[in-house]
């Protein structure tokens, strides 16, 4: 157990560290362009060229990549040339939000598609079973961008029920949450909803489940004590690597609710061309990214006894 | 009528008065030139009303107005560490409120004293003199004086600190880009008289001060920092309480009362909903703000369409132009430019790309709203001379360019978009770069090609001389032609309407004949509010000025 999990821990080690060279080589092989960034348009070649020495420019690339990773590590992440502060300053408070969205979202996405997924494999080929089935598969066709313009129109323009946008700038409040959240959990939930089903579908089908039948234990237990755990093996997987998709799904949602979280962070990173933010989101999403890999290989592992630790 | 009420006047304002009387002059250009001229902007309103019997003063509102409230704004909330810098209205706008100008542009395109509350002209305007408020002081106890002026004024005008003001006031300085400030350029004269000292006549000095990069921060706001969110000593009615870059700007009115009389609101608050439109009519559609910074024109039907909310609209000189940078090939040779030129049909470029809302431009970049503004032929889209003028140039079987330009708002590549279709039967094959706004600033000055929107400035000479005049920060096209300098030179100094429509005429067939810009229209702004804001109007450089505004609880 204990060489399995060193492992999996090198390996995310690994992992992350080539993606660091990567991140730096992209964005910071250029000084000129990075000066010009900080420095305005307007800048002199000759202040330009102070500002490249005085951050280590003309030293050696992997002099400069080290550098750079050990103040990354050291949680020194340098400043935002955007917002004008030190780059966790804004990094922190944005991936909070974005972690309350995510929270939430998981909080009704995960036990509705899970129920929704046993309901319908319970009885493969049931009218509830196709009810549920169609209608998870159409959730998931309509992408986030459609979604959010149509909910926006029936809550917000045509019901006047709910805040148009989702900034909290007068302190948390739940109902701007709900617009977020519920695009977020009708485009995933029947993902997951649909892989509940099948891996359900497939347990009911063997021959354990039908021998537990045939000796006459109630249907309510069959289902909750025996299908139920071992169909939840495959859907885990999914479930944990719905973290990733979170990460980057909620860009589109975080933009079109003004909601500051880290989506929208980057995406403003990006098309302001804020290098240091850039790296620093970079590598907080490979480390999530990473990160639940792990999370989803080893919970695997202890779920499935079939997979031995070695 | 007799000028011993106005007091002491400039010597044009009685020729002024008489053009008025006989007709010669509308009551907007007298309106405009007199206040430009150092008459308070109540006698210029009272001159009109006894020559013409009409009244211009704005309507006085029917209900008194009441205190109290948080006026909400949604508006992108830049970064605002120095003002001598600013390059978007947006940060003016949220500064105006901590430091301000010494004089304003209205929302009636009209320049009022601020700061200034008087000033005269020398009979050749070469020399100003501008007479401070005596009552005005800063938030952290000092008087407002001269040396803040003339420390703003040399900041501005070193090279080295990079604002447009450099070619903003550039008669203060030498004639060459880098040149200094001249000696005795501005002089103190008291502790609340500052006069300037122009190299050549310059009729809109008043109007450029009104600008929003022309905010006066303190005497020692480089000692103290040169960081106004840190550092927030200013002379405006209201204190920075929270900002963040990218989220919210909050204001609360200070204690102390302010030179400019009463203020109404308690506060106002910036919030920024980002760069998606939806999101801003969204907010405002479900009361999450009070005010919208602005409107596209895409979203107009959708606001006529929602009863509870009031529409703004007023007629600018917002454009924007795509222009040809004449140093880099193929735009160094104007063959081609005028090739490209003769392919647009302006007022097709208006309907297609902006719901017509506007009127269709001249590649000159003088509006029919600029006092000085002279009728030029109309403009023929001509394909058979496009190419003519191609092949001369050497590109029988035309040419591949390329075009940049950001994507928000969407009538800039909607109308590059237009621009190219426009293009392909001559021959020239316009592919459009769309790029994000980051991008794009970063190199607007800098592309071959490029789309860029102007903001509006009061008078057509003022425009020139900071997009066309040789070497100033804001020559996008790198445009250098003697005579055209030695042209705006002159314009600049005439104060006579009709007398400088001459000249500024000369300056449009330089301009539209050199072919630098393609400018296709001249655009309305919009934007929408709730029903109970009173006392706003939409400034037609998307000014924010609220120190009247105020919110009706009732």
């Amino acid at each position: 157990m204990v060489i399995f999990l060193a492992k999996r821990f090198a390996f995310m080690l690994l992992t992350m560290l080539a993606v660091s060279i990567l991140v730096f080589l992209l964005l910071e092989v250029n000084g000129e362009s990075v000066a010009v960034k900080v420095l305005g348009p307007y800048s002199s070649d000759e202040q330009r060229r102070l500002w490249l020495e005085d951050n280590g420019y003309f030293e050696p690339a992997y002099v400069r990549y080290f550098t750079w990773l050990g103040s990354m590590l050291a949680g020194d992440f340098g400043e935002s040339i955007r917002f004008r502060v030190p780059v966790a300053e804004v990094l922190w408070p944005r991936l909070l939000n974005t972690a309350i969205l995510g929270g939430m979202v998981f909080l009704i996405m995960v036990p509705l598609s899970l129920t929704l997924g046993v309901l319908a494999g319970m009885r493969e080929g049931s009218a509830l079973d196709r009810t549920i089935t169609v209608g998870a598969v159409i959730t998931t066709s309509i992408p986030e961008f459609a979604s959010s313009v149509l909910l926006g129109f029936i809550f917000v323009f045509w019901l006047g029920a709910l805040p148009g946008t989702s900034g909290m700038t007068e302190g948390f409040d739940l109902s701007q949450m709900v617009l977020p959240v519920m695009v977020l959990v009708l485009y995933g939930f029947g993902y997951i909803t649909r892989m509940m089903r099948a891996s359900m579908a497939e347990v009911m089908q063997s021959a354990y489940i039908r021998t537990a039948n045939l000796k006459g234990l109630p249907y309510r237990r069959v289902i909750l004590k025996h299908a139920l755990r071992n169909a939840l093996i495959a859907p885990f997987t999914v479930i944990i690597l719905q973290i990733n998709w979170l990460l980057s799904g909620v860009i589109v949602v975080e933009f079109f609710f003004a909601y500051n979280g880290f989506g929208r962070l980057l995406l403003e990173a990006s098309l302001n061309q804020d290098i240091y933010l850039i790296q620093a989101c970079a590598m907080v999403a490979v480390f999530v990214a990473v990160g639940t890999q792990t999370i989803a290989d080893i919970g695997y592992t202890y779920l499935n006894p079939r997979i031995r630790f070695t | 009528m007799s000028f011993k009420d106005l007091g002491k006047v400039h010597v044009i304002i009685p020729k002024l008065v008489r053009d008025l009387e006989s007709g010669k002059m509308g009551r907007r250009d007298f309106l405009r030139t007199s206040t430009l001229l150092g008459l308070s902007a109540t006698a210029a309103y009272g001159v009109v009303a006894k020559v013409t019997g009409e009244d211009l003063m704005p309507r006085a509102e029917a209900q008194e107005p009441t205190r109290g409230g948080v006026l909400r704004v949604s508006m992108n909330v830049k970064e605002i560490t120095d003002p001598a810098i600013y390059d978007w209205s947006e940060k003016g706008n949220v500064a105006r409120h901590i430091v301000e100008s010494l004089t304003q542009v209205g929302t009636d395109n009209i320049t009022r004293p601020f700061l200034a509350e008087s000033w005269q002209a020398s009979d050749d305007l070469k020399s100003w003199t501008f007479n401070l408020r005596q009552d005005v002081k800063w938030s952290n106890g000092d008087d407002f004086i001269a040396d803040d002026v003339i420390f703003n004024f040399e900041r501005w005008l070193d090279p080295n600190v990079g604002s447009s003001n450099y070619g903003r006031f550039a008669l203060l300085r030498g004639p060459n880009d880098g040149d200094a400030i001249i000696e005795n350029a501005v002089v103190k004269v008291d502790d609340h008289t500052v006069q300037f000292n122009l190299r050549e006549p310059m009729l809109a000095l008043p109007e450029s001060m009104g600008d929003y990069p022309a905010l006066i921060t303190h005497r020692r706001f480089v000692e103290e920092g040169g960081n106004l969110v840190e550092n927030p000593v200013g002379t405006g009615p209201f204190k920075l309480e929270r900002f963040g870059v990218g989220q919210e700007a909050l204001f609360s009115r200070r204690e102390d009362p302010y030179w400019g009389g009463e203020v109404y609101l308690d506060g106002i608050h910036y919030i920024d909903h980002g760069d998606d439109p939806g999101a801003w009519l969204a907010a405002l559609a479900s009361g999450q703000v009070d005010v919208l910074y602005r409107l596209f024109v895409e979203q107009v039907p959708a606001v006529q369409n929602m009863p509870n909310l009031v529409l703004l609209e007023t007629p600018t000189a917002q454009t924007g132009v795509a222009r040809m940078k004449v140093t880099e090939p193929p735009f160094d040779n104007p063959l081609v430019r005028q090739a490209v030129q003769k392919c647009i049909d302006h007022d097709g470029v208006l309907e297609l790309a902006y719901q017509n809302a506007g009127v269709a431009a001249e590649d000159h970049h003088v509006a029919p709203v600029h006092p000085e503004y002279a009728e030029l032929p109309k403009q023929q889209q001509d394909y058979d001379a496009a190419r003519e003028l191609l092949a001369e140039a050497g590109y029988p079987d035309g040419i591949e360019i390329t075009i940049d330009c950001v994507a928000q708002p969407p009538w800039e590549p909607n109308t590059c978009q237009v621009l190219a279709e426009m293009m392909r039967p001559a021959g020239i094959n316009l592919s459009v770069n769309i790029m994000p706004g980051g991008t794009y600033w970063d190199r607007w000055t800098t592309a071959p090609f490029g789309f860029t929107s102007w903001t509006h400035r009061p008078l057509g000479v003022q425009v020139l001389n900071l997009a066309y005049r040789t070497g100033v920060p804001w020559n996008e096209s790198s445009y250098s032609n003697a005579e055209f300098d030695a042209l705006l030179d002159q314009a600049s100094g005439i104060y006579d309407v009709d007398a400088r429509r001459e000249v500024v005429k000369q300056l449009q067939e330089i301009l539209q004949g050199d072919a630098v810009i393609i400018q296709p229209f001249w655009r309305s702004e919009f934007t929408a509010m709730q029903p109970n804001v009173r006392g706003f109007a939409l400034h037609p450089a998307n000014e924010v000025h609220i120190n009247q505004t105020w919110l009706d609880i009732s």
